[in-house]
């Protein structure tokens, strides 16, 4: 065996203590942090005082966070549908066809915006007497029941995230190989089945990407429901980062905050889990 | 493997002398102070007085606002415990103010009441709200009346005046309502809670201090009942929807609802577009509900000016904060914005909000302590939720007690 550069090997911690600091500081300190608060009592002014499992127990006992919980699930299944799915049509159609990228352009151009600029410009279109009442010609308040109003934030959502899902979907297909592509249609394949059966499971590797990241980015949906909604009226379009941010700064229950987060964190870890074990498993 | 662990340790102090700043505790001399605010709308107010106070004694100020509330208190709830320190800041009275004292987080200002109230620039009935454990903190930053802001124009057009009972207020909702004009503003966001106080305070105050002290329960008949006149009201189509959006300033001016109930700070949103008091627009009294009650229930709010405990120039701040009380500062601070002062040597230009301040000053009024100061934060903020779900959906009037109710119970268990 071919020994390391005696340099290399003296200096080895010294080399990674940058980055390893880094991460040990601004990941996984407040993570311990967020998590030892879960389990106290903490208004963000006074010491913590130790909680045992408190707020987990009151976890269970909060309609307001079935409700949230309920929110996470409709946007994690919209975000699948619409700026995954719809995003995966876009990227098939305009993909081989003359000018294709010029049609994408347009899906393309609101990724530019933040969720919170995204959410700004979209309020006066969703507000009650907005414009999309005047243009609908409807008198719906689109942002006050639920679900309705988890729906329209997840449209506004996938008018942001379709463009760069297609775009992706778009590296997926340039990277299949023609080979395969070509002997399906020698062998006659063409159009859903040459999709369903070759296209599709050569893409399977990046859509295993897009998917995952989907999950994760619908799982700790913030910004555009903070913007449109906070999460209300009467906390009917909370989401699980809604809840610990409400629970945390506006009602200043840093303990109770930090239980949701540990919750979330959770989920979150173990969706993405499952989900990639899949994966790697088919 | 002890020089890599060297190394690692070098680094290690390297990143964190890097982050850990310069240490705080040296005094310093300071000629331009911070102030933190969470009135982001109105920095170009506290750029004019910054201004002033250069002028008039020697101490800039530089604003930094916030619009956000909550993102506000997060930033000065940690800038407690960091060197990144205002050197003024908004906050607000009642618990919030009560839970930062507690921690010994807040400059003592009782030498500068006593002084201010000597002078005649501060009255004696504002301390309570100022005062903790029998030390005064912080100056009032500004006060506010609350009462009704009305569309002069409509009231004119549909040949109304301004009402004195609570059955002519009724009434002239029902006349607007009969020729197409939305008499009311409410909304299900921050502010949900205007109506409920009002209703409250005008048929019974007593039940309404009682509440916010705990004594009370969000459940009993008399608060239930007045859900029930919140929820007849909106059954009777008076107000605008709940989830418009636009801004009351502009309610108000494009008569999108004739009448909306704010402090007189709204006064500066009138100002800000340019609309006359007494041709554009007006101010009424919201009369008591309940005629029988003696005086009329006045909301009343005040909004204070503090400084840290540990300020990095304790004697500047003092001097700043005893600047701001004086006839001088307010004068500035109240005309530009077209409202109120705190300050009783002050001349209101505006008629209407002249003539509610010299009342209230003379205990013409009852005064109540606004809603957001009067109740603890975590009931107040199940409050929120709870009247922005009821106005959204006013058969559920029960249930948002009880859920109100729930938070309070588990409040009071340990804050009695």
């Amino acid at each position: 065996m071919r020994r390391s550069s005696p340099i290399l090997g003296r200096f080895r911690y010294g080399y990674v203590a940058p980055a390893a600091l880094l991460v040990a500081g601004l990941l996984y300190a407040p993570f311990v942090w967020t998590a030892y608060l879960s389990l106290t009592r903490y208004d963000g002014l006074a010491p913590p005082e130790w909680a045992g499992l408190a707020n987990f127990g009151k976890l269970f006992d909060d309609p307001a966070l079935l409700t949230s919980l309920r929110n996470t699930l409709l946007w994690v299944v919209g975000t699948m549908v619409l700026p995954v799915g719809l995003g995966l049509l876009v990227a098939v159609l305009s993909y081989d066809i003359k000018g294709g990228a010029w049609y994408r352009v347009p899906f393309m151009l609101p990724y530019a915006l933040s969720g919170a600029g995204l959410a700004l410009v979209w309020s006066p279109i969703l507000s009650h007497g907005g414009i999309a009442n005047v243009l609908l010609g409807v008198d719906t308040a689109f942002l006050q029941s639920a679900p309705v109003n988890t729906l329209a934030m997840l449209l506004v959502w996938t008018w942001q995230q379709l463009g760069v899902n297609t775009l992706l979907f778009v590296v997926g297909l340039q990277s299949i190989p023609k080979e395969p592509i070509e002997a399906a249609r020698l062998d006659g394949a063409s159009g859903w089945r040459l999709f369903r059966h070759i296209t599709w499971p050569l893409m399977r590797p990046l859509t295993a990407v897009v998917v995952g990241l989907a999950l994760v980015a619908s799982l700790k949906t913030f910004d555009i429901v903070w913007v449109l909604t906070q999460g209300g009226p009467g906390r009917n379009s909370e989401t699980l980062a809604v809840t610990m941010y409400k629970e945390t700064f506006v009602a200043s229950d840093y303990g109770y905050g930090s239980a949701v987060a540990v919750m979330l964190t959770v989920v979150t870890g173990l969706a993405s889990y499952l989900y990639l074990k899949r994966q790697v498993a088919s | 493997m002890i020089r890599s662990g060297m190394a690692t340790l070098g680094v290690a102090a390297l990143f964190l002398a890097a982050c850990g700043g310069t240490g705080g505790g040296t005094p310093q001399k300071k000629t331009e102070l911070t102030l933190y605010n969470d009135k982001g709308a109105w920095t170009k107010y506290f750029d004019e007085m910054g201004a002033l106070s250069k002028q008039k004694i020697g101490l800039g100020m530089k604003p930094t606002g916030y619009t956000d509330s909550a993102q506000y208190q997060a930033f000065i709830k940690a800038s407690f415990r960091t060197n990144v320190k205002p050197d003024l800041f908004t906050w607000q009275t009642g618990g919030m103010l009560e839970e930062i004292v507690k921690q010994k987080q807040v400059a003592d200002t009782t030498a500068v009441w006593h002084e201010a109230i000597k002078a005649g620039d501060l009255s004696q009935d504002l301390a309570p709200y100022y005062t903790i454990g029998g030390k005064q903190y912080c100056v009032p930053m500004n006060v506010a009346y609350w009462g009704m802001f009305y569309n002069k124009k409509l009231f004119d057009q549909h040949g109304l005046k301004p009402p004195t009972t609570w059955d002519e207020l009724v009434k002239a909702a029902a006349t607007l309502k009969k020729a197409g004009v939305t008499p009311f503003y409410h909304t299900s966001v921050l502010f949900s809670f205007v109506w409920f106080e009002q209703l409250m305070a005008g048929s019974d105050p007593d039940l309404y201090d009682r509440l916010s002290t705990g004594k009370a329960k969000y459940t009993d008949p008399g608060v239930v009942q007045v859900m029930e006149k919140w929820k007849e009201l909106i059954d009777a189509g008076y107000f605008v929807n709940p989830g418009d959006k636009t801004d009351p300033g502009d309610v108000m001016k494009n008569g999108k609802a004739a009448m909306i109930s704010f402090g007189t700070w709204f006064n500066t949103s009138m100002t800000q577009r340019d609309m006359k008091a007494g041709t554009d627009y007006g101010f009424f009294v919201i009369p008591n509900v309940n005629p029988a009650l003696p005086k009329t229930s006045v909301i009343f709010e005040s909004g204070p000016l503090c400084s840290l405990a540990k300020a990095a120039d304790p004697d500047a701040s003092t001097k700043y904060l005893k600047w701001w009380t004086s006839a001088e500062a307010q004068e500035k601070w109240a005309t530009s914005r077209g409202d109120v002062s705190a300050n009783p040597k002050v001349q209101i230009k505006d008629e209407a909000l002249g003539q509610i301040t010299k009342d209230a000053g003379s205990g013409k009024y009852r005064l109540v302590n606004r809603y957001f100061e009067a109740t603890p934060p975590p009931v107040l903020t199940a409050a929120l939720d709870g009247f922005g779900k009821f106005v959204t959906e006013p058969g559920t009037y029960k249930e948002v007690l009880a859920t109100i109710q729930k938070e309070a119970d588990e409040y009071w268990s340990t804050h009695q």
